[in-house]
């Protein structure tokens, strides 16, 4: 076989150190929240250029399957994705980390990214060519169900509390339609400001609706941010075993994973949302997923490294680069005068075969190098105290989404998205179908318009929406996501409820208390603000082009119909006997306001003053509210050289590594 | 030794904001060149190859950032608020900067943006996929005219060249068609090759990318492609279609005169390197050397024809 002969050109020393270091800088930067794979090969480019193509290549594709992976430390040490392929990792990574088993989660996450990582490259590397036809079979109706398929998941995610997980999702894809449309080419609802004309950036909108209510709720209680394992370390064993148990998890996800990737334009975080699901659904105890269960780090994170094959399938046989970073790396290829397409595989055979032995070899590396970055970065979180790590968690949010476009305002709506996405969590909405619904929303709107345009014209509507056998087997895997879980919680509720009542028969006459649920005032004031926002929806649209108004006015009606649906559901309930709960500002309370004022000040100031400043004088005014020890002064001077050093050294990383515009302001 | 001490005087020199700053030494460190679009489009995968000659021909490199959003509006409205050093630098596109503002309210005018060289361009073309029954234009024009509105065109984006030329094809050949608006040029080509719709007006450059997967119909360049020898132009063919997305380099408005004159040059230089030429044809791109001086003129005709295609378009009356 040829094939295996590249393997040994992949083997060269100088190939070797080059997908090492690439996976090292990779998940590190992965690890960043806002620092992303596109934005390391970008800046490393250029120094491929003087390479051999293959080399090159490793160098490019070992950075890029690095960061994927790393995004999952950001997702269980602090709640953040560090890349938006780990948005689902976040579910049960966390929870897992809270309670003292954050080690396994990374272990279990290092080992099913290996894992999926392998899948997906080996896929590339034997299956390329054939299943490039998958990427084709999939036109605009298809993408619309994937969408759809996606929001499903919003059901399992917000069991007991369906109506505000759809109205979270109504306004995550009214969110996603900010700025100007892609279809239409409307301006849209950017209420004529100029940072709103990009659209609100996925990334910083992450961050802050995950990472800004972790920050806020370290601050407001003395207790650690992490409880400290039990057993140590990370536990490598345990997970392998976990791993072993769950190869069929393992190995669904990576497939999803692997298909998904091939997809142009889906990419890591469908992928990830995709497979969590369908393992959910697959569980024998799907009520433990969300809450900790390390099944759903498994799918995840064995999902979106095999996208980072499955991307380069396309890429490489069709020249159609399946995520951001296969399109730079295409642009790489290019320069190098290698002509991608069809012919690619024969005619450059040794540098493509080259390049994925490669990327296999790099996609290896990350088991050691993962569990040791993973020792210390669960070993630093878990034990640095918190006067320090909530100051460095938020220089890392304001970062990272000023990372994205050299752009302060990006920072600015994180920070305003976060402190939004704390109070309605506090009333029950919570964030996770906001990102679904911004994630999932333009791919779902470009698919419904691009199907109804191509419909209309043949006049064949119905057939194209649900007639092609692809998306049927969609439809019918998203209308099982969706009844399965409400189906599962009406059974659990069932059998409870016979246990209770043959229990009540022994019992005779203690009447048991049905479980009722009181009024939800704040949550009825929520609602209504809702209905005005979905009639400002509907306003904002009359003048839009006929493509780009249809998406906001369904919208529009939806949130309404929700939101008057849960004012509805509320007033059959009975008022909550006890009368409204006071509302108390403790310590704690105050610590949190004190800290949300402190993060918009730093936003703001930020442009004026300059980053340096700005950042080292917040770090420490966060230090302050975070401190509860209340230590000697020597703590105090370590501490106040220790953000100096980070402030200093990340700006560096930007200015000189990264090579962002830094705001300079009036200081530096 | 020598070399280092050499590279940090420089640096210091450049640092210094009194040590002024000639137009002959320029640059004495490395450039940034925005792109105001994602990776692995026309716009980025020119500017790679410009990149990899701008070392040769400055002695300087350039650095390649990507600041996408609003199909390029939110990188061109903040165009100006960069320094006007002559290190910052922004790839421009037309018809985008001409259409965009008469869309809507996206933050900057025409006129607000100091392009300094138009380098490349890149013609529309119709493309169909291989299993395609179409194998001329001919075809496909009869076809539309008997079954009117049933012809799909995959292009990228609304408002944009493909979508110009779509409307212009409608007027040119009588018939009437459908434009179906993708975000960028790989899903529109997926698209095409995947037969969700019948044709695509793409940029001629996917034709070199795709080979024998798709064929192309007609391109709109005033000549036969070096890379195409056997496609038509529209022109042969009797439809007066020439157009496609010019792209080139802008500074912000206060770099001086000779700081744009001095970028002009620069870009006209890596535009004659024959490794430049090479690669850029052998892709399907149209090198065009619209330099500082013939700027204005030709700024302004290209406004005229893309403010009649607006009004084809519907955005203005």
């Amino acid at each position: 076989m040829d094939i295996l002969g590249y393997l040994l050109d992949a083997l060269t020393p100088f190939n070797l150190v080059l997908a090492l270091a690439g996976v090292v800088l990779g998940t590190v930067i992965g690890a960043l929240p806002g620092l992303s794979a596109t934005m390391a090969v970008a800046v490393l480019v250029p120094f491929t250029f003087t390479m051999d193509p293959a080399a090159g290549l490793i160098a490019l594709g070992a950075i890029y399957t690095g960061a994927i992976y790393g995004g999952a430390f950001a997702a269980i040490l602090v709640n953040t994705p560090g890349t938006p392929s780990s948005i689902a990792t976040t579910f049960d990574g966390f929870p897992m980390a809270k309670r003292g088993d954050g080690g396994l989660a990374v272990s279990v996450a290092t080992i099913a990214s290996v894992v999926g990582g392998m899948v997906g490259a080996i896929a590339l590397l034997l299956l390329a060519p054939p299943l490039a036809r998958v990427a084709l079979a999939f036109g605009p109706t298809e993408y619309f169900w994937l969408a759809m398929f996606g929001l499903t998941l919003i059901a399992a995610l917000s069991v007991g509390n369906t109506l505000k997980g759809l109205i979270g999702a109504c306004i995550g894809l009214f969110l996603s339609m900010i700025g100007v449309a892609v279809v239409g080419g409307d301006v849209r609802y950017t209420l004529d400001m100029q940072r709103f004309l990009g659209g609100i950036d996925l990334t910083s909108a992450i961050i802050g609706l995950y990472c800004v209510p972790v920050i806020l709720d370290l601050v407001a209680s003395a207790d650690p941010h992490l409880k400290p394992s039990a057993q140590g370390g990370l536990r490598t064993a345990e997970g392998l075993a976990l791993s072993m148990r769950s190869k069929f998890n393992l190995l669904r996800s990576s497939v999803i994973g692997t298909v998904v990737g091939i997809l142009p334009g889906a990419g890591g975080s469908i992928a990830g949302l995709v497979s969590y699901s369908e393992a959910r659904r697959a569980s024998a105890k799907p009520e433990t997923f969300g809450k900790g269960n390390p099944d759903g780090v498994i799918a995840t994170e064995a999902a979106n490294n095999a996208t980072v094959g499955g991307g380069f399938i396309p890429t490489l046989v069709l020249g159609i680069p399946g995520t951001p970073p296969d399109a730079i790396i295409l642009g790489a290829l290019l320069v190098q005068g290698i002509k991608i397409g069809p012919t690619l595989f024969t005619t450059d055979a040794p540098v493509v075969y080259t390049f994925i032995w490669g990327l296999l070899i790099a996609t290896l590396l990350m088991l050691p190098v993962g569990l040791l970055i993973g020792r210390y970065a669960f070993a630093s979180i878990a034990s640095v105290p918190k006067a320090v790590l909530a100051p460095t968690v938020a220089l890392l949010t304001i970062i990272g989404s000023f990372a994205i476009h050299s752009n302060v305002d990006d920072a600015q709506l994180m920070v305003g998205l976060g402190i939004v996405a704390w109070i309605l969590n506090r009333y029950g909405f919570q964030p996770s179908p906001i990102v679904l619904g911004l994630v999932l929303g333009s791919i779902a709107e470009q698919g419904f318009v691009q199907t109804w345009l191509i419909g209309s014209a043949s006049d064949r509507l119905p057939e194209m929406f649900f007639g092609r056998p692809i998306s049927i087997g969609i439809i019918v895997a998203a209308l099982v996501t969706l009844v399965f879980p409400i189906w599962a919680d009406w059974k659990a509720r069932r059998r409870k409820q016979l246990a209770a009542a043959t229990a009540a028969e022994d019992d005779a006459g203690a009447a048991i208390a049905p479980e009722i649920k009181t009024r939800d005032v704040a949550g009825m004031g929520f609602a209504a603000a809702f209905v005005l926002l979905s009639v400002a929806i509907w306003m904002g649209a009359s003048g839009m082009s006929m493509l780009g108004m249809v998406f906001p006015r369904t919208i529009a009606v939806a949130l309404a119909l929700f939101s008057v649906l849960l004012i509805l559901q509320n007033l059959r309930r009975p008022a909550n006997p006890a009368g409204r709960a006071p509302l108390v500002l403790d310590g704690g309370a105050l610590r949190r306001l004190l800290l949300a004022a402190v993060l918009l000040a730093w936003v703001f100031v930020l442009p004026e003053l300059g980053f340096l400043v700005t950042s080292f004088a917040a770090f420490i005014v966060i230090t302050l509210i975070a401190d509860y020890d209340r230590p000697p002064l020597r703590t105090w001077l370590l501490w106040i050289a220790a953000g100096a050093i980070i402030c200093t050294g990340f700006w560096w990383l930007m200015a000189n590594v990264l090579l962002l515009r830094m705001p300079a302001g009036l200081l530096f | 030794m020598k070399t280092a001490f050499a590279t940090l005087f420089a640096g210091l020199l450049a640092a210094t904001p009194l040590a002024a700053q000639t137009a002959a030494d320029f640059p004495t460190k490395p450039m940034t060149y925005i792109i105001p679009f994602n990776a692995g489009g026309e716009s980025d995968i020119s500017a790679r190859f410009q990149q990899s000659e701008w070392e040769a021909v400055t002695g300087q490199q350039v650095v390649i950032q990507y600041q996408p959003g609003a199909g390029g509006a939110q990188a061109w409205s903040q165009l100006n608020s960069l320094s006007g050093d002559g290190y910052t630098i922004m790839g421009i596109n037309l018809p985008h900067t001409v259409l965009q503002p008469l869309a809507g309210s996206v933050g900057y005018q025409t006129e607000d943006l100091t392009p300094v060289h138009y380098f490349h361009y890149t013609p529309d073309a119709i493309f169909v996929r291989a299993e395609s029954e179409f194998t001329s234009l001919e075809q496909l024009v009869e076809y539309a005219k008997a079954n009117p509105g049933l012809v799909t065109f995959a292009g990228s984006g609304s408002n944009s060249s493909n979508n110009l030329a779509a409307i212009r094809f409608n007027e040119e050949a009588g018939v009437t068609t459908t434009y179906v608006p993708f975000s960028g040029t790989g899903p529109s080509i997926t698209a095409v090759l995947g037969g969700a719709t019948m044709a695509g007006f793409n940029y001629a450059t996917s034709g070199v990318s795709q080979g024998d997967a798709m064929r192309m119909l007609a391109v709109a360049s005033e000549e036969r492609l070096p890379v195409f020898p056997d496609v038509p132009t529209f022109k042969e063919l009797g439809y007066d279609i020439v157009g496609g997305a010019y792209r080139g380099v802008a500074v912000p408005s206060s770099t001086s005169e000779e700081m744009r004159q001095r970028i002009s040059d620069i870009v006209s230089e890596i535009n004659a390197q024959p490794e430049f030429v090479k690669k850029m044809e052998d892709g399907g791109f149209v090198l065009t050397d619209i330099g500082y001086d013939d700027m204005d003129a030709f700024v302004a005709e290209r406004v005229e024809e893309y403010t009649a295609g607006a009004k084809a378009l519907g955005i203005i009356e």
